[in-house]
């Protein structure tokens, strides 16, 4: 399969997926019900964007195209209304989190579909430890060349989404000290990572024909990369962040996007460059860890300061397009978060020292995913 | 010699050696089964016991079994209490087609088995008897099974809460048909009303009792650890006697009392299976001594009869479940893997027929033919079918070695 076209889309609109997590509602492990959701869902919804994915205790959401925050959170929130009904009628839970936090991966069932059964074979363990769950947030690109000018700029504010959505700092049953352990699994994988720096389309077809030949890859999918092009979508697709505890969380978050997209995409500040990778995965690495308190060593001045101070900074310059998409709320919302020290992540540790038992706090977890 | 050193011979077998005797046998079997041919470990149980007791061996006599029915009413506690806690009752509101299902597969084993027995020529009264006690599932098949597998999933679910049911209605229709036997045999219409509302009134007190106790240990102890197990077995042999002084049936208030922990504090459920390995002891001995109750004499005169029923059993109980399983979120292949597994019967039915002895001896006696011909067949294969439909299913999850 070559490369497709990149179908130009509206500038500046989003799509949101999300990885869920599906539990007994009597100790709270994960239960692999994926077929018997999916099931439930397509009798009362043919066209909801619900898919599994490669484990049975994972499910993934997408809404359609949407042009703001209130839209988005609106799909979103119909959505996840569905899964929490059908969910009900199953009798199991279902919740955000970008990790199960005690589940043990070696219980995990791979889903009876041709290509999770090859990923299963080809990535051995690492396909059962992929149950992991992200959010991926989609930016309508109008032409191929500025989607990739778009990745390069997104790509200094990694650090920035990792440390607004992470709520991962649980796995297999221990405290990790991550804030986002989740993207230490996608790490394994070898083709992970970066996309190369290339700034044109043309470029960047010549680099995927050489890997095609190379016999490494077969298709875009086969790309674990942070931000990756979607042609057939004519989208960048950030796929950094941990799955939010709840669908406003999510929303905020692609709303802030959005915006860090549209002041990229209108003032241009910076014309991207190689070096600017350079820093990329200490700062990936620092937010994962750390979240807000994280360094961030700026690309262009190396100068260093905490994720905190960068994502205020970044709050006030987006702030005249946060107004113009109308997602200045969400963004405000996210800012106060950021003032208090809080995220996702923090809610778990802090339910975890107030009831002592993780699968209280996959309990919690449930009820928030429902609020 | 001095008979003061040498003990007199022949000695007579004493409880501790048939007791040493039947575990030894009854581990061997469930281990060599379990390994050599992958069938499940409480067919090995249930095996010894069948040999051990009157029907083969004679190692137990018919009239040991009545002292050990105390041991028998405790493990069916703690299965039982195990298997309350596995009931949400709010899973009843937000799917409205399981409590539809499980009346109709109750209600269809019901008449196919009256049906079947009342044409071979026996008494509406008889065959309504045994049609109550086949309605039951085996909860402590299941609850062995299905934990040891560490099966989680629609299939499951539905068993445990399917299981749950039926040892409701089995008990509270058969003791219906207690009370009626009373108007029947002894024209005492008063004590034929009075006396199921007496047994279900006090098995509710009682479960609540026993609820508001384990509650209070849940508070005071880490129920994940063995500690609390020592209290927790006493609570319920407490609660046993208790039940025994005011004459109530020993499985609901244990099962009600499950049920009532679950709802009442939605906390997740941590403590271990069976509580533990005493717990999961008594349970094997729960499977022997069942076994072991089956004399040859069942097998010869009900042997048939039993067949018989089993036949209509699964019938009615597979036609209940097409019927409604799909509308409730079932597919297919799960709706025949819960029919599959709702097969087992075992120590709640021999408890049953037990309780109608006091009362109705000849009666009893009648019925424990049909019946514990039953429990033989289906406590060697119903834990096969529970073990098969577990896998077929794919919602087992055992570790390899």
């Amino acid at each position: 399969m070559a490369l497709e076209q990149f179908a130009a889309s509206r500038s500046l609109t989003m799509g949101i997926e999300l990885e869920l997590q599906l539990v007994n509602v009597h100790d709270y492990d994960l239960v692999g019900s994926a077929e018997d959701l999916l099931r439930e869902v397509e009798r009362k919804n043919q066209d909801m964007d619900i898919k599994p994915e490669m484990t049975l205790s994972m499910i993934e959401m997408a809404t359609g195209i949407c042009e703001n925050y209130t839209d988005a959170l609106q799909q979103l929130t119909a959505i996840r209304d569905v899964l929490v009904t059908s969910a009900d009628r199953l009798n199991i839970g279902i919740c955000g989190g970008g990790t199960h936090s005690f589940q043990h991966w070696g219980d995990r069932k791979i889903f009876d579909k041709p290509r999770f059964q090859y990923l299963s074979d080809l990535y051995g363990y690492l396909a059962k430890q992929f149950t992991i769950f992200g959010q991926h947030v989609h930016i309508g690109c109008p032409g191929a060349d500025v989607a990739l000018y778009l990745l390069h700029g997104l790509s200094r504010y990694i650090p920035h989404f990792i440390a607004l959505s992470a709520s991962s700092p649980y796995v297999q049953g221990d405290d990790t000290g991550f804030q986002s352990a989740r993207l230490n699994s996608v790490f394994a994988f070898p083709l992970s990572g970066r996309m190369p720096f290339v700034e044109t389309w043309s470029e960047f077809e010549v680099y995927f024909e050489k890997m095609m030949t190379t016999g490494v890859v077969k298709s875009m999918k086969d790309f674990y990369w942070d931000i990756r092009p979607k042609p057939e979508f004519g989208t960048i697709e950030v796929r950094v962040m941990d799955t939010p505890l709840t669908v406003q969380r999510a929303a905020q978050i692609a709303a802030f996007i959005q915006s860090v997209a549209r002041y990229l995409m209108i003032e241009r500040p910076f014309r991207p460059v190689d070096d600017d990778y350079l820093v990329y995965t200490f700062n990936r690495f620092q937010a994962c860890r750390f979240g807000y308190a994280g360094t961030y060593v700026d690309p262009n001045s190396h100068e260093h300061r905490t994720v905190a101070e960068d994502l205020l900074k970044t709050f006030e310059r987006i702030e005249q397009h946060a107004i113009e998409l109308r997602a200045d709320e969400a963004c405000r919302a996210l800012r106060d978060d950021v003032l208090a020290g809080h995220n996702d992540a923090s809610i778990l540790r802090e339910e975890r020292q107030a009831t002592g038992s993780l699968p209280e706090v996959v309990q919690r977890q449930c009820d928030r995913w429902r609020s | 010699m001095n008979d003061l050193i040498l003990p007199a011979w022949p000695s007579h077998l004493s409880e501790t050696m048939r007791f040493g005797v039947a575990l030894v046998v009854a581990g061997l079997a469930g281990e060599g089964l379990a390994r050599f041919v992958r069938l499940p470990r409480v067919t090995g149980y249930s095996l010894a016991g069948l040999l051990l007791g009157p029907a083969v061996f004679a190692w137990f006599g018919v009239h040991d079994m009545i002292s050990f029915r105390v041991v028998i009413d405790l493990a069916l506690a703690l299965v039982l209490f195990e298997l309350g806690t596995r009931v949400d009752l709010q899973w009843f509101r937000t799917n409205p087609w399981i409590i539809p299902a499980s009346l109709a597969e109750a209600g269809l084993t019901f008449i196919g088995t009256f049906a079947v027995l009342y044409f071979l020529g026996n008494t509406p009264g008889f065959a309504a008897t045994v049609g109550a006690i086949a309605i039951g599932t085996s909860p402590a098949v299941v609850m062995q099974i299905a934990t040891g597998l560490r099966s989680e999933g629609q299939v499951t679910q539905r068993l445990f809460v399917f299981t749950a049911l039926n040892v409701l209605y089995s008990v509270v229709l058969s003791k219906l048909i207690v009370g009626g036997m009373h108007g029947a045999f002894r024209n005492d219409w008063t004590a034929a009303v009075l006396h199921p509302i007496y047994l279900l009134v006090g098995s509710l007190l009682a479960g609540v009792m026993i609820a508001a106790a384990f509650s209070l240990l849940r508070r005071c102890f880490e129920l994940a650890d063995e500690q609390a197990v020592a209290i927790l077995f006493g609570l319920l042999l407490l609660s046993l006697s208790l039940l025994e002084i005011f004459a109530l049936p020993t499985m609901l208030a244990p099962l009600l009392a499950g049920v009532m922990v679950k709802n009442s504090d939605r906390r997740p459920i941590l403590w271990p299976r069976h509580f533990g390995t005493a717990g999961g002891v008594l349970v094997i001995l729960l499977f022997v001594l069942t076994g072991a109750m089956v004399t040859g004499n069942d097998v010869a005169l009900g042997g048939l009869a039993a067949l018989a029923v089993i036949a209509a059993r699964m019938l009615g109980k597979g036609l209940g479940l097409a019927a409604f399983g799909p509308a409730g979120g079932l597919n297919h292949r799960q709706t025949l893997a819960l029919a599959l597994a709702l097969m087992p019967m075992s120590a709640l039915a021999f408890v049953l027929v037990d309780d109608i002895h006091a009362l109705y001896p000849e009666f009893s006696a009648q019925v424990g033919v049909v019946v514990l011909s039953m429990v033989a067949i289906l406590q060697l294969i119903g834990p096969i079918g529970v073990q098969w439909a577990l896998r077929f299913s794919n919602e087992s999850n055992e570790k390899e070695r």
